[in-house]
């Protein structure tokens, strides 16, 4: 890979200790991801991909190995210094939505920002602009039981690009949504890595999913079983 | 920023009303508690402070007995002899001596009798110290001479023993008639108000009792320190008492008027102590409500705190939140506790006016509200700050797994 990489994994172990019961769901994982990359992370249920992705979004810390952004190894960081490289540099998008319930639209968007100490003018203007971009401009007053699956998805797109970050993480984005909804979604993503660059890593089980990607890892009981590019996009392909 | 977390906490609070509410409920009986007790004793307090106030600063009490027994002294019926007034007297610095004898008689006034307390009044010698220094001033007629049949009675006489009352009318007690020729100015409680005031001769005649008092009153002369005098006052108290009567012992209390205030302001201290103390039971069991509350919260949102940490709030942060909501539930449980408990104290205050068993006035003061409001506030945050913290120390991937 010729470009220094955005996020490198270093034989990152995760392990478990459940009573006198061993857990290892990553088994020494080491990948790079360069900047502007859209990386699938492909694997079954159980396979610790989303553990790879929390590791990923500096969610969560290696029982064992490293992780570094732009370089940086991340693992001397403290909690505070990791929450505020997430909530600048990472936008993460999930598979709950994971909205705050009580919050509305616009609120929802607001809240990364308000962590970065933004003023209110500021905030209030790019939320809006945000869902306004999203196709959300006549919700931003509703709250999320008030929306759908779709438009609940876009909320948290929209918040995940709040402080405009370099990366954004999915984890099974289009998990709870309908087929044609899934493919709005991932759209979106795909758009904002062609048109403003940003690296997108999204985990999935589905293989349709992967066809979005230039990159695609799979990932198997916790070890990296293959890791290839794809070449070029594969448009979505409804099921048959 | 702090204004956005304020919010969000309000937001979260207004989700679950009814838990809030119930929360907030805990800590308004327990801030009522306080309140009204608190207002209560502070009122007291004042009440006290200010009839020593009403006394001159020359002049020095003296009681037989111990003061750390002072109840024995006050129901065992030790007096001060006539020795003992004759000794406080000879004190230099001393400028006059007043017994203070009373004793619960008849009094017949219209053909309605009562049981009234009867106090012997030395007019002769010291008709002036009365007025000018132990705050006894007429309101309503004049003040009596000495040697003959006049009464001189308290301000709630008129209005609560016998209804009506005037100077000028006759009244009779065991039996001779006595012409009522002043109503004092209230001396500022409900028992010295109560008074019925005559010459001290005359009072050892009608009541039998012999000289002696179970309490005197000096006036100091004017160059004397009060506190040197009391001091000779009780070295020759017990001169005397053991000149003439040898092995028998005996103590005295002798006060200035600034001992005597030091002494009721640690007295109403520990009652305020105490008071506060009680009250305070009840606040710790509504602090305890909020960290319930505040407990099932945390347990409740682990998933939102788990987002708010995603997109980049601090520990800081989720313990600030917290702590918001704890310290709105203890403000508004203070407010609502407050205007109740210093009501109740009011009410207290006017029933005691109506009834006179007890005279009790309810202080309230910025002060006291003030204290109301941050005291429930700190609880509020002190109950609030272990579930915050714990809230603030979950790791964001458990907490966004959580179900």
């Amino acid at each position: 890979m010729a470009a220094r990489p955005l996020i490198k994994l270093e034989n990152v172990w995760k392990i478990y200790q459940l009573g006198k019961v061993k857990i290892e769901v990553l088994r020494g994982i080491s990948l790079e991801i360069a900047p502007g990359s859209f990386v699938v992370l492909l694997g079954p249920s159980g396979s610790g991909k989303s553990t790879l992705l929390y590791m990923i979004g500096l969610l969560d810390t290696p029982t064992k190995g490293k992780v570094y952004l732009e370089g940086q190894d991340t693992s001397n960081f403290s909690e505070d210094e990791l929450a505020q490289i997430r909530g600048k540099k990472i936008g993460f998008i999930f598979q709950q939505f994971n909205l705050l319930p009580h919050l509305n639209a616009l609120e929802n968007v607001t809240i990364p920002m308000l962590f970065q100490g933004a003023p209110e003018k500021e905030r209030k203007e790019r939320a809006e602009n945000l869902l306004g971009s999203v196709g959300l401009k006549d919700r931003i007053t509703h709250r999320p039981f008030e929306l759908s699956g779709g438009e609940q998805q876009r909320i948290a797109i929209a918040r995940s690009l709040a402080n405009n970050p370099e990366i954004i993480v999915a984890d099974e984005p289009t998990g709870n949504l309908d087929s044609a909804t899934g493919k709005k979604v991932m759209e979106i993503l795909f758009d904002l890595h062609k048109e403003e660059k940003k690296t997108i890593i999204v985990v999935t089980h589905d293989p349709k999913i992967a066809d979005y990607a230039e990159e695609i890892i799979n990932i198997e009981d916790g070890e990296l079983v293959e890791n290839h590019l794809t070449g070029s996009r594969v448009v979505w392909r409804e099921k048959k | 920023m702090f204004k956005e977390y304020f919010k969000i906490a309000i937001k979260n609070l207004i989700t679950r009303p009814m838990r809030s509410w119930l929360t907030i409920l805990g800590i308004v009986i327990g801030v009522f508690l306080i309140m009204s007790l608190l207002s209560l004793s502070e009122g007291l307090k004042a009440t006290v402070m200010q009839q020593l106030r009403g006394i001159g600063k020359d002049i020095v009490m003296i009681i037989p007995g111990d003061i750390s027994d002072i109840f024995t002294t006050l129901i065992g019926g030790v007096e001060l002899t006539e020795e003992d007034l004759k000794a406080i007297e000879k004190t230099k610095g001393v400028e006059v001596v007043i017994p203070f004898p009373y004793k619960g008689e008849v009094m017949k006034y219209q053909g309605d009798s009562k049981t009234v307390v009867l106090f012997g009044m030395d007019f002769k010698n010291a008709s002036d110290v009365y007025r000018n220094d132990l705050a006894m001033d007429v309101a309503e007629g004049r003040w009596a001479q000495a040697g003959k049949r006049e009464l001189l009675v308290g301000s709630a006489v008129p209005t609560n023993i016998f209804p009506g009352l005037k100077p000028g009318n006759q009244a009779t007690i065991k039996g001779k008639q006595f012409e009522i020729v002043g109503v004092l100015k209230s001396l500022g409680n409900q028992q010295d108000d109560s008074m019925i005031g005559m010459d001290l001769d005359i009072f050892r005649q009608i009541t039998g009792e012999k000289k002696g008092a179970p309490q005197a009153v000096a006036k100091i002369a004017p160059g004397f320190s009060p506190e040197e005098v009391a001091k000779d006052i009780e070295k020759n108290l017990l001169e005397t008492v053991r000149r003439q009567r040898g092995s028998e012992e005996r103590s005295f209390s002798v006060f200035t008027n600034e001992a005597m205030s030091g002494i009721v302001n640690s007295i109403m201290g520990v009652i305020q102590v105490a008071v506060f103390a009680f009250a305070s039971i009840a606040i710790i069991v509504g602090g305890i409500g909020i960290m319930n509350t505040m407990y099932t919260s945390v347990h409740e949102r682990t998933r939102e705190i788990g987002i708010l940490k995603a997109v980049g709030a601090k520990n800081s942060t989720i313990t600030l939140i917290f702590l918001i909501e704890s310290g709105i539930i203890g403000v508004v449980g203070g407010l609502g506790g407050i205007i109740p408990g210093l009501g109740l104290a009011k009410l207290i205050e006017f029933i005691g006016q109506v009834h006179p068993v007890f005279y009790i006035q309810a202080s309230i003061t910025p002060g006291i509200i003030i204290f109301g409001i941050s005291f429930s506030f700190l609880v509020g945050c002190l109950s609030g700050f272990l579930p915050a913290r714990g809230a603030s120390k979950l790791k964001p991937v458990e907490a966004l797994r959580y179900e």
